[in-house]
């Protein structure tokens, strides 16, 4: 017992490795700081790059091997869970160098970036390999705190702080909420491993899961708050707003994906199962509030200024998308999610980055601010534009094929209503991204200033980002090979 | 064999060729990039004359010698898998066609160069794809991305109203093929009792009669539904009332070169999709739908006429009467009889030549008046007396506004009549309004002639001058071929009747 354990230990080394470098950041920032300002930077970001470096390399060795359960079971590494941390990881190293850039964090306030930053991956590591309803909520806490750090950054910035003080409400709302929910599942069902529920579920009779089901509610509220769906998305656009340009841009990445994988993952080991009135009711549940998510945060989209917000409200509407495909409850529907996840993560990346560079030159990022860009940094605006493009789903880019997986996934099941209006969705999304191709192309360029952040090196970076988008598009079929190997592990 | 079996990847490649050519070429050599493209587009043509010279017309149905299959998405079984067939040929060469000559009408571009035929250029790859695609995901892949040259090439070297255009013209398309898509992929999954795939061919034939779909427990034909699905995708390109909003905008601010694209090229798009998907895929509802598809395409023709008729810009005449004209080629394939299909499918490709000749026409004019007014806001005329002024552009628009309404000894009236005939034992009563539509059609082609080119000759009309010969050079093309169509149509029709025959026997079962 006590070798399986450590032997199986070796497979937590990418959270264990990212706990260290935490810890490590901040004795390197301990050790500078007092010393003049900024000067620790050099090291701190280089530690971290390493330490993201090595969870990396041990996650994608660990992808090919088998699953197990670590910690009595509550804690489960299968490959599904190690490509959601993958993404993750490259997420989180794609925003620290554009945190590194971005002049909307104020320059003594990176080194805090960092350190949260690898705080809230190590939040969402755990999260996505959850398989116990206390090692969730301890996820999506460490998750939550530390965003709430993150989005008042901007200590003197009041916007900011306002972000941060709505973020923590209404996430102290909804966790305890879903803690209630969490508790009286317990109640019911005297376990609080999700195999033990799973087994206990299609043996209750009808009275005992009328009391269940409410508790089932309860808590999808906690995690439909992270992944901020309709009606819980309030929230999304004024932290995302408020939040400086990276922290925005993390937002949408690492919660997000560990969000969705958790509600995969519970989704399929609670219900992947015979049909009962439980798994009709959360499978419909899901159903509504993906069409609601994905419609609410197009429609919202289409009328905002800043670029940031409607990129916001934009990964609203992704998310709705991803929920739609947790429904399909089969291991087809988190392979097309895991796709999505990975393209999504390049074209929020490569977006997010161009509009920082562009906000940090003109102060802010109303659409106008991208007039004639295509003028004045052809690169930068056909990146811009393919990505657009990629967001809105068109062929041959790899946000079409994501969609067109999950439209698979979709169908396979017959669920026609719910593709169509995925579908619908996509044309009502298509506008407002176009809006950006169309004042890139179309409208001259207000003045013929520089914009600094569009340097060598940086252009050559959103460049190398944006062939992962392009390329996904028509070569795909080696990367779903691995999404559909990254089963979801049941024990 | 060996040496045809590449003929389709290297017509489908050879623009994107260009396209990369385009790239290493300096931006201000204006001059190198014209002519690299037009080399470009001529061995274009010269390949797809060389497909047709091979093309066996006997055959009915896809071609074996010519067709690529590569595997590509082996988890959806999706191939790269190319082919053509009678009704694909005409459309591919008629590309081919009208892409050299708008590289040559588009000689005088002076703005962005460089992006301009690069676009140009990738507009006609993708072209190509759709009429040469065989697996549905390939097909939709290139009804796609041909948004996107397109929405491109409105928008920034468009009229004035250009954005609107070419935003509508994008959304409204894009909402189309995602109705398409969902049908498709659907498609699939329904395929897979026997094996799931995208093939067209393998999915044609009428497989899903039986099948039904439960929508909010109704249970409703599955054929039936998708076959809507798929109509709508469909008829926004075409357009068929009343998806056809998008078409005067578009076509008025686009540059000429491409409207006649978009007139010759892209509205056959939509009309080629219900000959190679719609109508082989779900035959038994296609027959089920005919009258509706018959009283819509009457619409077309009556209403398009109409509207055309209450124009004074004369490319918005002009892009009305493609409203009507594609009227009857809706009336012909839903006729479902031999003439009627080979008449639509003629008229798909005398109607690219006519129209793209009335739009070149226009094109001519604009570059000397700047504007298009039949008649101005404020009531006087806009164009006058121009016979007296430039008699050869008289002739050459004579020509084409004869072809364009039909006379005889031109090519559209061949298409009309067979369309006509094959339709007039079911459709009696649409035949004989339909033929109403034609005298219409001659009404304001006729009225727009007598206000423009006869009478007092406005005065800034004399400073005009007449087609120059690069103008005169790429007007023969098309000018012989509406005549030559129209006495001896056969060359067309020979090799497009074996696999029209083989459509309308597989609808005939219904």
């Amino acid at each position: 017992m006590a070798l399986t354990y450590l032997a199986n230990i070796g497979r937590y080394v990418p959270e264990l490795i990212m706990c260290f470098t935490m810890v490590g950041l901040i004795m390197i920032e301990a050790a500078y700081s007092d010393k003049e300002k900024g000067s620790s930077k050099g090291y701190l970001f280089g530690f971290a790059y390493m330490g993201l470096f090595f969870s990396l390399v041990y996650l994608v060795q660990g992808l090919s091997k088998d699953p197990v359960t670590l910690f009595t079971g509550s804690v489960v590494i299968d490959s599904f869970s190690t490509l959601a941390k993958i993404v993750m990881v490259l997420g989180t190293a794609f925003v620290i160098y554009l945190s590194r850039q971005s002049k909307d964090i104020y320059e003594d306030m990176k080194s805090e970036f960092v350190i949260i930053a690898v705080g809230v991956l190590v939040g969402g590591m755990l999260l996505s390999s959850a398989n116990n309803m206390l090692i969730l909520y301890i996820g999506i806490e460490t998750l939550s705190i530390l965003s709430y750090v993150l989005a008042s950054l901007k200590k003197n910035d009041t916007r900011s702080s306002e972000a941060g003080l709505k973020y923590v409400l209404y996430g102290g709302v909804s966790a305890g909420i879903m803690l209630f929910g969490i508790s009286h599942i317990f109640g019911m069902t005297g376990t609080i491993q999700f195999t033990e529920i799973m087994q206990i579920l299609p043996t209750l009779d009808a009275q005992k899961m009328a009391i269940l089901l409410p508790s089932f509610l309860l808590f999808f509220v906690g995690i439909g708050y992270k992944i901020s769906c309709v009606p819980f998305h309030m929230w999304t656009p004024d932290v995302y707003e408020g939040s400086p340009l990276p922290v925005t841009t993390f937002f949408a990445i690492v919660p997000k994906v560990a969000g969705i994988a958790v509600l995969t993952r519970v989704t399929m080991v609670f219900f992947g199962g015979e049909p009962t009135a439980l798994q009709m009711t959360w499978v419909g549940t899901l159903s509504v509030v993906a069409a609601l998510t994905m419609t609410v945060g197009n429609v919202s989209a289409i009328g905002q200024r800043s670029v940031k917000r409607m990129l916001a409200y934009s990964s609203i509407s992704h998310a709705g998308v991803m929920i739609a495909a947790a429904t399909v409850l089969k291991q087809t529907g988190a392979t097309s999610i895991l796709f999505y996840l990975i393209t999504y993560m390049f074209m929020t990346i490569v977006a997010f980055f161009i509009v920082s560079i562009v906000q940090d030159k003109y102060g802010n990022d109303h659409f106008e601010r991208f007039n004639g860009l295509m003028n004045k940094y052809p690169v930068m605006a056909i990146c811009m534009a393919i990505v657009m493009f990629s967001l809105a789903g068109l062929p041959p880019l790899s946000g079409f094929v994501a969609k067109f997986n999950i439209l698979a996934a979709i169908l396979k099941e017959k669920y026609y209503v719910l593709a169509v209006i995925l579908g619908l969705n996509s044309v009502v999304s298509l506008y407002y991204y176009l809006k950006i191709v169309r004042l890139m192309v179309f409208k001259p360029a207000e003045s013929d200033e520089k914009i600094e952040g569009f340097g060598f090196v940086n252009q050559t970076f959103i460049a190398a980002l944006c062939v992962p988008v392009v390329v996904l598009g028509v070569f795909w079929e080696k990367i779903i090979l691995i999404a559909d190997g990254a089963k979801i592990f049941i024990k | 064999m060996s040496g045809t079996s590449n003929l389709l990847n290297w017509i489908l490649w050879m623009p994107i060729i260009g396209v990369l050519g385009i790239l290493f070429i300096p931006r201000t050599k204006e001059g190198a990039i014209r002519v690299w493209s037009l080399i470009n587009t001529v061995i274009t043509l010269v390949l797809s004359l060389v497909l047709y010279a091979k093309f066996d017309t006997t055959v009915p149905g896809m071609q074996q010698a010519f067709s690529v299959k590569i595997p590509w998405i082996s988890q959806f079984n999706i191939n790269y898998y190319l082919g053509v067939d009678g009704i694909s040929l005409p459309m591919i060469v008629l590309t081919s066609l009208l892409l050299a000559i708008c590289i040559l009408s588009s000689w005088t571009i002076k703005k962005q160069v460089k992006a301009y035929f690069a676009l140009l250029l990738f507009l006609q790859s993708t072209v190509y794809g759709v009429f040469m695609a065989l697996d549905f995901f390939l097909f939709y892949v290139y009804w796609e991305v041909m948004l996107i040259p397109m929405f491109f090439l409105i928008g920034v070297w468009g009229g004035e109203n250009r954005e609107y255009a070419a935003v509508k013209f994008f959304l409204y398309t894009f909402f189309g093929s995602i109705l398409m898509l969902v049908g498709m992929v659907a498609l699939y999954f329904v395929s897979g009792q026997t094996e799931s795939s995208f093939d067209i061919l393998a999915l044609s034939g009428g497989h899903f009669t039986k099948e039904v779909v439960e929508i909010f427990g109704m249970a409703i034909p599955f054929a039936k539904l998708f076959f809507v699905a798929l109509f709508i995708g469909f008829a926004i390109k075409v357009p068929v009332f009343p998806f056809h909003t998008w078409l005067p905008h578009a076509h008025v601010q686009a540059p000429t070169a491409i409207s006649v694209i978009l007139a010759g090229v892209l509205l056959k798009m939509g009309t080629y999709g219900f000959l190679r998907i719609a109508f082989p895929i779900f035959p038994e509802a296609s027959v089920y739908f005919s009258d509706a598809i018959a009283w819509l395409g009457l619409i077309n023709v009556i209403y398009g006429a109409f509207c055309a008729m209450a124009q004074t810009d004369v490319k918005k005449l002009v892009a009305y009467s493609s409203v009507s004209h594609m009227g009857f080629v809706m009336l012909g394939l839903a006729a479902m009889t031999v003439q009627g299909m080979n008449g639509a499918v003629l008229q798909m490709f005398n109607h690219g030549t006519s129209t793209a000749m009335m739009f070149l026409l226009i094109g001519i004019l604009y570059e000397r008046s700047h504007h298009r007014w039949i008649v101005r806001p404020d009531g006087s005329k806009g164009f006058g007396g121009l016979y007296t002024q430039l008699p050869v552009y008289s002739i050459i628009f004579i020509i084409a506004m004869f072809a364009s309404m039909g006379l005889p000894g031109l090519s559209g009236f061949i298409s009309e009549a067979l369309i006509f005939l094959g339709i007039y034992e079911r459709f009696t009563t649409i035949t004989v309004i339909g033929v109403v539509g034609l005298l219409i059609g001659a009404a304001y082609l006729l009225w727009m002639f007598k206000r423009m080119f006869f009478g007092e000759v406005v005065e800034e009309c004399k400073s005009y001058t007449d087609m120059n010969a690069r103008e005169v050079f790429y007007m023969i093309p098309l000018c012989v071929a509406v005549i030559f169509f129209g006495i001896f149509p056969s060359p067309i029709l020979n090799v497009m009747k074996a696999s029209v025959g083989k459509l309308v026997s597989l609808l005939a079962q219904y």
